[in-house]
């Protein structure tokens, strides 16, 4: 099978995956029996106007592949899908404004996660069993066990306000998210917490499952050969444990960073008011926001897939035995 | 790395003496390897043959100082060229390892990294003892992989190890451990993976070693018929111990130790009538955790008598020494009669 | 050897033009891109009750075709026919009531058990999939295997890296008798005991076949093994069945050039016969399977060779009552 083949497999099924979100998402907002959808688009205390209206606009007098189909032309062809509650907002565009954010967020939380939990994870195994492992252990224990709102909370309350004025935290600009391409430097700054706020649980889960996998890899026969060979310790860490071991954090990786890029940061971004994703999933459920909670999910769904696919592909290119048969 | 060292023949290339490795387990302490001691000269070839699990993997791990369990304990001493290996620093051991001393493993299957081509491995053992360019050391691996008759060496250099069948993985490993011409080559079944066309060019392979670099080897294998082909001594061993050691024809001709008698008989035979069962020793090799007090053979052993119970010492001749009570005059006289019928496996 | 083959007794599994390529090389590049004809058009049958040896040069294909045959490998071509089904293209889920009765034993014992595990887990894995019995049904058989293969129940606990090479193989074979299948497919399964445990498990084998009338392939590199366990052999060379015969006969009187090489580098347990000059050395290079040559594969190696040999292949032709060979020119 050759990388071509695999990737256009991988693509058609991704196709495939995200039609069937699509529909399943339609039919439990559009065809849940006794809710009026339209009653519910039109979001709390609409007039009656309002509702017959949007009635005919959704085409809900029609049969329900017409009405997918409707809506699906309005949220991928025609991008006008608009938001009954907060009047006029076309739902598409709103999205695309805030993907960058979240984009920003979930990248340079996965460079800071991936890079510390392969600390982690090489140190700890390398010093198994001592001091220093346990130690890495238990502080991964707790990073994972912090939730991420509350850390969220507490570096917000120390870096905007009570050590705001100390020369430790005087550089971190307010709340909110400044655009790459505006200024670079104010972007990298407003996003630092968030990064490692964001990063701290999944550096602690993989780098345990990393150390795990690395320790399991010093046993096999292999690493007996590269020891044999003359190379030394940390390069057979290194070059052999560490690199057949990195196929599994791989598949991890894949699943994490879709759901986050999906959505998932959530909370992150309503702590320190980033207007991402999932800032504005938060909102739109808060309101019942119907075409907003349709275009978000379509959105995550569409990430969590295509993540899943680029792990597939490479992980192709990673794990040799997988390429062929 | 080609010239020979230089190197006083009156100090053996390798002097084992009483070599003691015990695992501490959960259910007590298995010992593996249980007082072996010989000495391995320059340009030798000495053959180790034994029962399976009777320690010969073991040993040769600890003469390469690659024993990582926590539990082991190794005693005794190792030296070579002189120098002693058991406690040796972990840098000068690796100078050692895969430069002067190499070594083939048992299990092709597994040894080979899974993630890198066949010839990424044998470059980075190449550029850690040599001075070759990345491109130099490359077309001296498909010189390795040729002279151990890999066909097609130029495509399998860059083939993942699940690409190719066991034997040219094992034969993989036997080029990297030629690579850097070692002085003293480690082989745990070389061989046994291969099939007999293949065998005899790797044989070939190993007296040309020894011919053009003065190299010594210590071969492990099962196959009688290697052993009687190559090795200018044979080691058998038995339970953690060698229990006779001899050169080859006086191996085969006049061996001493029951155990060894056992052994030749089981060979199934390769001309002539075909035995309807094979002859095979009685029972089952002792628990190493707990040997038997005496000759740890006795269970087993159609000879003992009250004399084996305390440990029988290695006697006998300078050439020929064995560890077992039987008097001269009580040893089997020929070995190589036909294989009878007797058995002990239940059914 | 208690039985002849050929004509005679039912055929358990046939093999009928089995092909099994591989691509190698680079996944991006087409140019580059190679396949590998593993297995090459191999037709066998096998007879219940008989044991197959299969011999060969190793990278021959005996092991993918020994996979092959338990659908471990998707064949490229041909059909495998059990039991008088085809098999070949059976789903996973109608391949499982075959599975059971088919089972592999490996050529790596450390790769085939999973480390984590203890033996009593590994061995009793197959009867807890297939519903063997009770809990303590399934330990009492378990233990009754271990002692069958020559282990005691001291090795429960234990785990596959406390294990020497041959006490691993053992183990292998304990777990692949446990469900008492029709076919076992032993992937030179004795190749890593020393001659004495050898003959045990020689000896085991051939009693588990008389007992439970067991059919066996079994593929080995040691010729005097083969020639022990085996009624027929079936000697391959790169990626096809050159030889079939009796044992003996192939033995005694090879008829392809291969095996004749083959048989006269056996090593002979005896410092003093002479091994040199009874050697046929091959000339030349070992094939590389992703570029045959053509013709006669054997052709640039073989010191019978003529012109013909270079261009025309030899089909698998009957020379005798069960004797085939691959040859323009056999040597009997
Ligand atoms: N890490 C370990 N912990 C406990 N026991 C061990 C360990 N490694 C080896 N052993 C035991 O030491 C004994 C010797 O093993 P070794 O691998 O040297 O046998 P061997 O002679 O090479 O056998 P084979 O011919 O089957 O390869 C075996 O009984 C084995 O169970
Ligand atoms: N997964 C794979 N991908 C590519 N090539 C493969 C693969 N598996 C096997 N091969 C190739 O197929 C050929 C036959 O391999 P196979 O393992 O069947 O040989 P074998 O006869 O069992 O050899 P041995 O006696 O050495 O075990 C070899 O050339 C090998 O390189
Ligand atoms: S010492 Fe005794 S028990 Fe041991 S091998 Fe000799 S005769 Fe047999
Ligand atoms: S066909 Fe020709 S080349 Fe092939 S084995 Fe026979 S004699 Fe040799
Ligand atoms: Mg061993
Ligand atoms: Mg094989």
């Amino acid at each position: 099978m050759s990388l071509g083949f695999t990737i256009v497999k991988r693509l058609a099924h991704m196709v495939f995956v995200m039609f069937g979100i699509s529909v399943l998402v339609f039919l439990i907002f559009f065809a849940t029996p006794g809710a009026d959808p339209a009653a519910r688009i039109a979001g709390r205390n609409a007039s009656p106007q309002t509702v017959a209206l949007i009635r005919k606009e959704f085409g809900l007098d029609k049969p329900l592949p017409v009405q997918y189909l409707r809506m699906m032309d309005r949220l991928v062809i025609r991008r006008d899908l608009t938001s009954y509650v907060n009047l006029g907002e076309k739902v598409v565009p709103t999205i695309f404004r805030a993907a960058p954010v979240t984009l920003s967020l979930v990248f340079g939380a996965a460079v800071i996660w991936i890079v510390f939990s392969i600390l982690v994870g090489v140190l700890a195994a390398a010093f198994k069993d001592r001091t220093l492992d346990r130690l890495l252990m238990i502080l991964s224990l707790i990073g994972i066990s912090i939730p991420v709102f509350w850390l969220g909370e507490v570096v917000n309350l120390v870096s905007q306000g009570l050590l705001h004025n100390t020369w430790l935290f005087s550089w971190v600009p307010p709340l909110g998210y400044v655009p790459l391409h505006r200024d670079p430097a104010l972007w990298f700054k407003s996003l630092v917490l968030p990064w490692f706020t964001l990063a701290l649980a999944f550096i602690g889960i993989y780098g345990r499952v990393l150390r795990a996998n690395i320790v399991e890899a010093m046993q096999e026969d292999y690493i007996r050969l590269a020891r044999a060979k003359g190379l030394p310790e940390a390069q057979v860490l290194i070059r052999h444990a560490l690199r057949c071991s990195m196929i599994a954090i791989f598949t991890l990786f894949g699943l994490d960073f879709g759901a986050l890029v999906g959505g998932g940061a959530l909370l992150t971004e309503v702590v320190f008011g980033l207007p991402g994703v999932g800032y504005l999933t938060y909102q739109a459920l808060t309101n019942l926001d119907l075409p907003m909670i349709m275009a978000t999910v379509t959105y995550a769904s569409f990430f969590v897939v295509s993540a899943n696919a680029m792990v597939d592909i490479l992980y192709s290119v990673f794990d040799p035995r997988v390429r062929n048969d | 790395m080609t010239e020979a060292t230089a190197t006083d023949p009156a100090v053996p290339l390798l002097a084992v003496d009483n070599l003691r490795v015990s695992f501490r387990t959960a259910r007590g302490t298995v010992r593996a390897v249980d007082g072996v001691s010989f000495r391995l000269g320059h340009r030798e070839i000495l053959g180790i043959v034994g029962e399976s699990g009777s320690g010969k993997s073991v040993s040769l791990m600890a003469m390469m100082g690659l024993i990582n369990d926590p539990n082991a304990v190794i005693e005794g001493s190792i030296k070579f060229q002189g120098r002693e290996l058991i406690g040796l620093g972990a840098r000068e051991m690796r100078r050692l390892r895969g430069g002067r001393i190499a070594m083939i493993f048992q299990d092709p299957m597994t040894a080979l990294t899974p993630v890198y081509t066949v010839g990424r491995q044998i470059v980075e053992q190449l550029r850690l003892h040599t001075d070759l360019s990345t491109g130099a050391a490359r077309n001296r691996a498909v010189e390795l992989l040729e002279a151990v008759g890999i066909p097609g060496p130029k495509d399998v250099i860059d083939r993942y190890p699940h690409q190719l069948s066991g034997g040219m993985r094992q034969r993989v490993v036997i080029a990297m451990a030629l690579s850097c011409n070692p002085a003293l080559m480690l082989a745990d079944e070389p061989t046994t993976a291969l099939d007999v066309t293949v065998q005899a060019a790797i044989l070939d392979l190993v007296r040309k070693l020894r011919k053009d670099f003065g190299s010594s080897v210590i071969l492990v294998t099962h196959n009688m018929g290697v052993v009687a082909e190559i090795a200018d001594k044979v080691a058998v061993m038995y339970a953690g111990r060698i229990v006779e050691h001899a050169d080859t024809p006086t191996m085969f001709r006049t061996p001493w130790h029951p155990y060894t008698w056992g052994l030749l008989d089981s060979i199934p035979p390769i001309s002539g009538a075909r035995p309807r069962r094979l002859s095979s020793i009685q029972g089952a090799p002792p628990s190493l955790q707990r040997l038997p007090p005496g000759c740890s053979f006795a269970p087993r052993c159609q000879y003992r008598s009250r004399r084996c119970a305390v440990k029988p010492p290695m006697i006998g001749e300078p050439d020929h020494r064995v560890a077992c009570v039987l008097e001269p005059g009580e040893r089997r006289e020929i070995v190589r009669k036909p294989a009878q019928q007797n058995d002990e496996i239940p059914s | 050897m208690n039985m002849l083959t050929g004509a005679t007794g039912r055929v358990l599994l046939e093999a009928r033009s089995v092909s099994k390529r591989f691509n190698v090389g680079s996944r991006i590049v087409p140019a580059l891109r190679k396949t590998v004809h593993a297995v090459d058009g191999v037709s066998l049958q096998v007879v219940r009750g008989e044991t197959l040896g299969i011999v060969g040069e190793s990278g021959c294909g005996k092991s993918t075709l020994g996979r092959c045959l338990v659908r471990l490998h998707e064949v490229s071509e041909g059909e495998i026919i059990f039991e008088g089904r085809d098999i070949t293209r059976l789903s996973r889920r109608a391949l499982r009531p075959i599975r059971r009765k088919i089972q592999m034993v490996f050529q790596d014992p450390a790769a085939s058990l999973n480390p984590r595990h203890r033996v009593r887990d590994v061995v009793a894995e197959p009867l807890i999939i297939h519903e063997f019995g009770t809990h303590s049904e399934i330990d009492a058989r378990v233990v009754e295997l271990l002692r069958v293969v020559g282990l005691s129940a001291d090795h429960l606990e234990r785990f596959p890296h406390e294990f020497s090479g041959g006490q691993r193989q053992r183990i292998g074979i304990a777990r692949a008798i446990a469900l008492e299948p029709d076919l076992v497919i032993a992937d030179e399964p004795v190749s890593a005991l020393d001659v004495s445990v050898q003959a045990q498990v020689v000896n085991l084998f051939q009693d588990l076949q008389e007992r439970l009338g067991l059919t066996y392939i079994f593929i080995a590199h040691d010729l005097s093994v083969i020639r022990q366990v085996a009624n027929r052999v079936a000697v391959m060379y790169l990626g096809s069945v050159v030889e079939t015969g009796l044992t003996e006969a192939v033995f005694d009187h090879p008829a392809h050039p291969y095996t004749q090489a083959l048989i006269s580098a056996v090593p002979v347990p005896d410092p003093d016969r002479a091994h040199r000059g009874r050697r046929i050395l091959l000339k030349g290079d070992v094939p590389n399977p992703a570029a045959p040559p053509s013709g006669c594969r054997f052709h640039p190696r073989c010191s019978y060779a003529q012109a013909t040999c270079r261009d025309v292949r030899p089909a698998l032709t009957r020379i005798g009552p069960h004797r085939e060979v691959a040859c323009h020119f056999p040597l009997v």
